[in-house]
């Protein structure tokens, strides 16, 4: 037999075509293995070459010869592992027969699929493609061979190896021969082979997909539609993916794993074939077409890429034409059916993740127009909107489930299994909060329960931000309604998400990140919602206190955040924060570090008030220094002594007809106001400048950089107004001095006085109680007169006095104050060369004040303290003298508040001037003067 | 048989098929030693099914299968069987119970073995096979033969290429398979569609068989005892009438698959359109070549059909074919617009009028011309279909025919013109007082 006898180079396919005889000969040898002529068995190489010459010449035999072939390259590959396990070198190829075989083996096939494609290819593409899969199964378990999972490296495993390589390059040659008439016939064996050996498949098809992308995608799609379509595809049983028909769930798997490897690369073009079959599926009678929604449905279903590669896009398209198509497509489908895609459609809904916001919104904006003018264009369908509003009711109560069933039946289990569509919602609450604020008919019902999921879904940072935001962003008492409302829903399921959300709001603030205006409307909301009456019942509530107590409690931790905002410089800002503080509780216990800096805002918010001039705006201001000086006796000392410091420096003397000391050596130039005031700057940061008063709160001249302190008096107050503004700003100090009880406290009076001195002769704050004798004033002349000049600019003083001496024996601590003004009164009107006191009033004002105000404070007995009346009616030096007996009455009963006793009964301090020594000898001058000008003081 | 079939079941799928063998052929040598015309009853029949066809008796049994390996070893067994079983009656027999469609489910794998065992006879050049498969071809319902057909043009002209030349040297082997061949594969392509195009080197087979010997094409009727009336459905005693159809129909066919590939808008490139035009002509030639050998079997048949005494009492061209075949030319050259293939509609015109008019003379075709002339009254216009249907005075000189058919063709009222010998432009001359137009062809 020569044929078989030849060497093996002489195999070259322009060889005659062999006669009848030879056939037969070459067919019997093919079947028995055995060398006609010899009769000994055929090699294995020389068996294949009588297998590739019958493929060649006997065509009824290339199924038989195909199957020989396996055996080839089964052991090809076999060997080639063999080899590899081993680590010996790979000999050439030359030196292995086999190889040799099989590359001419591939070269046969190729050749024959070359000469007809359409005859061959579609059965040599089965073979290889079958018998890919076959040995890929069969040797995944071996120990070189990787993973199923890493598919990298099986590919290169398997593309290293010539056995598998050739069968890929022939299978590649078939498709791409194909290609251009009808690869589906090659597609289908891949596909039915991948589903056979699906994971340790995979290779060839991400080879063959790469290679052919757009080929492989359309033509798996188009096979997997018509396996659908064959299977039923139509009936309703895709709703359910556990009951589809088993038959067709493994080859849409397929199809689903091959676009998924597929999916990483060639994406768009996916996404473009999906919506092409999608639009052209619409409008078309066909019933393949027909199946064409649920098919893909199914498809997205199976495939979370697939899905979110779709869906943005899809959602873009669904114009009002396309949706009325749709709507027509569906209307002769039977009603349980459509319920499964809808039901489906719901589950992907869910599941979407990318562009699940323009998802939300297209589907609200068809459920429930905004107007009820179309836009221009085919108008929608009635049965559309219908659709989308059950659509959208549907996905509520789905996503409800979701989320509420997820966390409740064990939440040891581990992380909750995350929503996607409410996932990628979650960055999106603002402009969902937005939506929802506007308070749009049925819109607002589903945006307001979809907010309350998300929150849920999303707690605790969800459920803050999105209270956050509509606390916020609401504008009117109905939009505000809605942040209770959520709340309400929220803590049923929640631990309150309260304190949360105004932390995330006071982050907001911090950052930044709120425009003025909407600050000031959170702000307002905030106060809003803190003063609202509770309607409750209250049983419910009873250790809560309701939803307003609950946020005052939330608020009361941020209070130096929102004390901060008091100095804010949008005068809106600050005025709402004074509000919400105002109305909000104040903690018992705070801090020093929180409380300082919160009262010099407050203090710094009132005097603003007061230069703004409203009632209505002081009003929120007085009833915050009020309440944070109830809080503590040390937090009262605190506002007492900034309201104190605050009214008498700087320019807020001006509001209370005082003028604020002219600078010396300066003439009055036009006063700048300065863009940053160091002093604000300071409030702001409220580190440093704690000490209450003291020297470093003295401003002479004025900032440096910020030229000189505006000159005194630049605007002119009437009289009734400096009268209010006192009346308001003692009226606030008696407030805070109050405390609980009706009197002045003592202590309260002692901080006011304090702050007074301080106020006025900073170096004169050490000095002791006691009176020096007479003589010795004349030791601190200079002191005295700059206090005397300190209580003619500010009228302030003396009210403010009084109020001290209403506490006894507070005023004493303002000694030093007295004396200077009293030794340079003395010293004014032993100068004084007038016939009538009348000639100087304000001394003559200040002596009468002066002295009512030691007799209020019990420092005077009540005979020396009545003396004022006379004054008016009598000459200076009378007064002069009458005065020095003042201070010799002082003099000798120095005014220590440890002669004051306190009563318990009166629940204040008294003195009992029966323990001081004899009135009497000071009352000898007042007699005398008495005397001379009795034909005046008839009245006494 | 159920104790053999007992017995089968045990074994593997081959081993039983080689034994069903085995069996049947015991079986048919007994019965035909007793009985001529052997009853072939149930029970064999049942076994091929079974164990041959594996076609499964139990419902949900799984079907035993046949590697395509062990496939061919069958199919060399039975073709070796068949080579060495000497006696004619019971090759036939056994041929026949093992492929005549039974109408059941086993028929598509007995038509596929069939055609397998076929294939791999002419390829193998074992003429038992051929011979009884060209009786089967005869004794089966054309659908059936259709599909053998097919298989063997699938496999000899699609599949591998060059290896017609295997078909090609079945002529001398099996002239009788040839010829039936060539009725069963007209039968099949009846370039109805583009699909239904013959491939080129079937055609060229064919042309070649039938131009080297003309009598091929009547073979099988003149090795057959003829009944006067033909079977329905079956395959017809002669290819003639296929190959007429054939010849009549390609230019306008082969027009309109051009015309389809051209506004399909595959504007063929350079090569391919030479190739494809060098191809047509080439098939225009063939197709010419075969036109005149059908013309020349035609006027060798009026002596064949005298002798068997059958002249004029069987139509091997039935008058119910030439008029579907009328009225597809009628429907083409409507197709196809007359001002781009008037070329095409002529010639087929010419060769219609030709074969007719041949057919007729030569007893082939039994019908009256006033039959033709209904028939063909829609057709465009061509002059020498116009004289064939209008023909010649009836002159009844035979008076054994019934009046109104004409038999000579070798004193026919026109001398018969050869197409080469035309002149090179249409002579239009005009004779006045002529009843119809006439123009002589040209």
């Amino acid at each position: 037999m020569s044929a078989l006898c030849d060497p093996p180079g002489a195999a070259s396919p322009p060889r005659p075509p062999l006669s009848a005889q030879e056939l037969s000969q070459e067919v019997k040898a093919f079947l028995s293995g055995l060398d006609p002529v010899q009769g000994t068995p055929l090699s294995p190489p020389a068996h294949a070459r009588c297998a590739l010459r019958l493929l060649r010449c006997l065509p009824p035999a290339r199924h038989a010869a195909l199957q020989h072939l396996r055996g080839l390259f089964d052991d090809q590959v076999c060997s080639h592992l063999l080899q590899r396990e081993s680590g010996a070198p790979s000999p050439s190829p030359k030196a292995c027969p086999g190889a040799e075989v099989l590359q001419e083996a591939r070269r046969a096939l190729a050749e024959l699929v070359a000469a007809n494609p359409r005859a061959w290819a579609p059965g040599v593409a089965a073979w290889a493609s079958e018998l890919m899969g076959q040995l890929s199964s069969k040797y995944s378990g071996r120990p070189g061979v990787p993973p199923a999972a890493s598919l990298n490296e099986l590919l290169q495993l398997w593309m290293s190896c010539p056995a598998t390589r050739a069968l890929l390059d022939i299978y590649s040659q078939c498709l791409a021969a194909m290609v251009g008439s009808c690869p589906d016939a090659c597609v289908d064996a891949l596909l039915d082979t991948s589903v056979q050996h699906s994971p340790h498949f995979d290779w060839v098809v991400a080879h063959v997909g790469s290679s052919f992308p757009g080929t492989i995608i359309s033509r798996v799609l188009s096979c997997g539609l018509k396996d659908f379509c064959a299977h039923g595809g139509v009936g309703g049983e895709a709703a359910a993916p556990g009951t589809a028909g088993d038959k067709r769930v493994p080859k849409i798997a397929s199809v689903v794993g091959i676009l998924g490897h597929l999916a990483s690369r060639h994406a768009g073009s996916i996404k473009q074939e999906l919506l092409r079959m999608f639009h052209e599926s619409l409008g078309s009678p066909r019933e393949h077409h027909k199946a064409t929604v649920p098919f893909l449905l199914q498809l997205a279903l199976m495939s979370p890429a697939l899905l979110a590669a779709v869906s943005p896009e899809l959602v873009d398209s669904l114009q009002p034409a396309v949706l009325n198509q749709l709507h027509q497509h569906f209307s002769g489908v039977p009603r349980d059916e459509l319920e499964g895609v809808v039901g489906v459609v719901v589950h992907l809904l869910c599941h979407t993740s990318a562009g699940a916001l323009r998802t939300l919104r297209f589907l609200l904006a068809t459920a429930a127009p905004a107007s009820v003018i179309t836009a221009p264009g085919p108008a929608l369908h009635e049965g559309v909107r219908e659709a989308c509003e059950r659509l959208l009711q549907l996905l509520l109560l789905h996503l409800q489930k979701l989320v509420h069933g997820r966390s409740s039946p064990s939440l040891a289990e581990g992380p909750a299994r995350p929503v996607p569509f409410l996932e990628a919602l979650r960055p999106h609450v603002r402009e969902l909060c937005l939506d929802t604020l506007r308070m749009e008919r049925k819109r607002c019902l589903w945006q307001h329960q979809l907010l309350a999921l998300l929150a849920v879904h999303s707690a605790p940072h969800g459920a803050a931000e999105a209270l956050f935001f509509l606390l916020a962003l609401a504008r009117s008492p109905e939009e505000l309604a809605l942040a209770p409302q959520l709340h309400a829903g929220l803590r049923a399921v929640l631990p309150d998400p309260l304190p949360a959300a105004v932390g995330a709001a006071v982050a907001q603030i911090h950052a930044g990140r709120l425009p003025e205006p909407q600050l000031a409307q959170l702000l307002r909301n905030l106060a809003l919602l803190l003063q609202q009456p509770q309607p409750r019942d209250g049983d419910g509530d009873a250790g809560g206190g309701g939803e307003a107590a609950a946020l005052g409690a939330a608020l009361a931790k941020h209070l130096p955040d929102l004390a901060q905002l008091l100095l804010h410089p949008g005068a809106e800002v600050a005025e709402a924060a004074c509000r919400l503080l105002a109305a909000c509780p104040l903690p018992r216990a705070l801090p020093p570090a929180h409380l300082l800096p919160c009262v010099r805002a407050a203090v710094h918010r009132f005097f603003a008030g007061l230069w703004a001039g409203e009632a209505a705006a002081l009003a929120p201001g007085v009833k915050l220094l009020a309440r944070l000086s109830s809080v503590s006796a040390a937090a009262a000392k605190a506002v007492l002594a900034q309201l104190v410091e605050g009214a008498l420096g700087g320019r807020n003397a001006e509001l209370f007809g005082g003028t604020a000391e002219p600078p010396p050596g300066q003439e009055a130039t036009a006063p700048v106001p300065p863009p940053v005031s160091l002093l604000d700057t300071n409030r702001r940061f409220t580190a440093g400048l704690n000490t209450s008063g003291g020297v470093w709160s003295v401003f002479h001249a004025g900032v440096i950089g910020g030229g000189p302190k505006p000159a005194p008096g630049g605007g002119r107050r009437g009289a009734e107004e400096l009268s209010r503004n006192t009346q308001t700003f003692l009226s606030l100090v008696l407030r805070c001095c109050r405390g609980s009880g009706p009197a002045v406290g003592a202590e309260a009076a002692k901080a006011v006085a304090a702050a007074l001195v301080e106020a006025v002769c900073p170096e004169a704050a050490g000095a002791e109680l006691s009176w020096p004798p007479e003589e010795l004033a004349r030791a601190t002349v200079e002191r005295d007169l700059r206090i005397l000049r300190r209580f003619r600019q500010h009228p302030l003083l003396f009210p403010l006095l009084r109020l001290v001496a209403g506490g006894r024996p507070a005023l004493c601590y303002c000694s030093v104050l007295l004396r200077g003004l009293l030794a340079s009164l003395v010293a004014h009107w032993d100068a004084c060369r007038a016939a009538s006191t009348l000639a100087s009033p304000w001394h003559l004002g200040a002596s009468c004040s002066l002295v009512a105000l030691l007799a209020e404070g019990s420092l005077l007995p009540p005979v020396l303290g009545n003396m004022h009346e006379l004054f008016p009616e009598l000459a200076p030096f009378e007064v002069h003298l009458l005065l020095l007996s003042v201070w010799g009455y002082l003099r000798e009963n120095s005014p220590l508040p440890q002669k004051f006793t306190f009563q318990p009964e009166l629940g204040a301090f008294r003195r009992d001037f029966g323990r001081d020594g004899d009135v009497g000898k000071h009352l000898a001058v007042l007699h005398s003067v008495l005397h001379r000008n009795i034909h005046r003081l008839g009245l006494l | 048989m159920s104790d053999i079939r007992h017995s089968l079941l045990r074994r593997d799928a081959l081993s039983a098929a080689k034994e069903v063998l085995y069996h049947l052929d015991i079986y048919f040598s007994s019965q035909l030693q007793n009985a001529p015309l052997p009853l072939v009853d149930k029970g064999p029949t049942d076994l091929l099914e079974e164990f041959l066809f594996q076609v499964p008796k139990e419902r949900g049994a799984p079907p035993k299968r046949l590697t395509p390996l062990q496939e061919l070893q069958l199919l060399e067994i039975m073709c070796n069987y068949f080579q060495e079983q000497t006696k004619d009656s019971v090759r036939q027999v056994i041929f026949s119970s093992l492929f005549s469609p039974q109408g059941n489910k086993a028929d598509d794998s007995r038509m596929a073995l069939l055609g397998k065992l076929v294939s791999m006879a002419v390829a193998v050049c074992r003429v038992p096979v051929l011979e009884c498969a060209a009786f089967w071809l005869q004794r089966t319902p054309a659908v059936f033969c259709v599909r053998l057909a097919r298989a063997l043009v699938d496999d000899y002209c699609n599949l591998v290429p060059g290896s017609i030349q295997t078909l090609k040297q079945i002529f001398t082997a099996s002239p009788r398979f040839c010829c039936q061949f060539i009725t069963s594969v007209t039968a099949l392509y009846d370039l109805s569609s583009d699909d239904l195009i013959p491939p080129s080197d079937l055609l060229e087979l064919i042309v070649s068989w039938i131009f080297e010997d003309p009598r091929l094409i009547l073979i099988t009727f003149l090795n057959t005892p003829i009944a006067a009336n033909l079977p329905i459905g079956f395959l017809e005693l002669t290819p003639l009438t296929g190959l007429i159809r054939w010849c009549v129909k390609a230019p306008l066919a082969y027009k309109r698959k051009k015309k389809a590939s051209l506004s399909n808008g595959h504007a063929p490139n350079k090569i391919a359109k030479e190739s494809t035009s060098g191809e047509d002509r080439d098939c225009h030639q063939l197709y010419s070549k075969l036109h005149l050998s059908v013309l020349q079997v035609l006027m060798m048949l009026q002596g064949h059909l005298t002798e068997k005494n059958l002249y004029g009492r069987l139509g091997l061209v039935p008058f119910d074919h030439v008029v579907p075949l009328v009225e597809d030319i009628n429907r083409l050259s409507d197709e196809l617009n007359p001002l781009n293939a008037s070329k095409e509609i002529e010639l087929a015109l010419d060769r219609l009028a030709q074969a007719l008019q041949v057919a007729m003379a030569s007893g082939a075709l039994l019908c009256t011309r006033d039959d033709l002339r209904t028939v063909c009254s829609r057709l465009p216009h061509n002059n020498l279909l116009q004289l064939v249907i209008s023909g010649p005075v009836q002159q009844p000189t035979h008076g054994a025919l019934p009046p109104g058919f004409y038999p000579h063709i070798h004193t026919p009222p026109l001398a018969y013109p050869a197409l080469p010998a035309l002149p090179a432009h249409p002579v239009q001359t005009f004779i006045p007082g002529m009843t119809f137009p006439y123009r002589p062809i040209r």
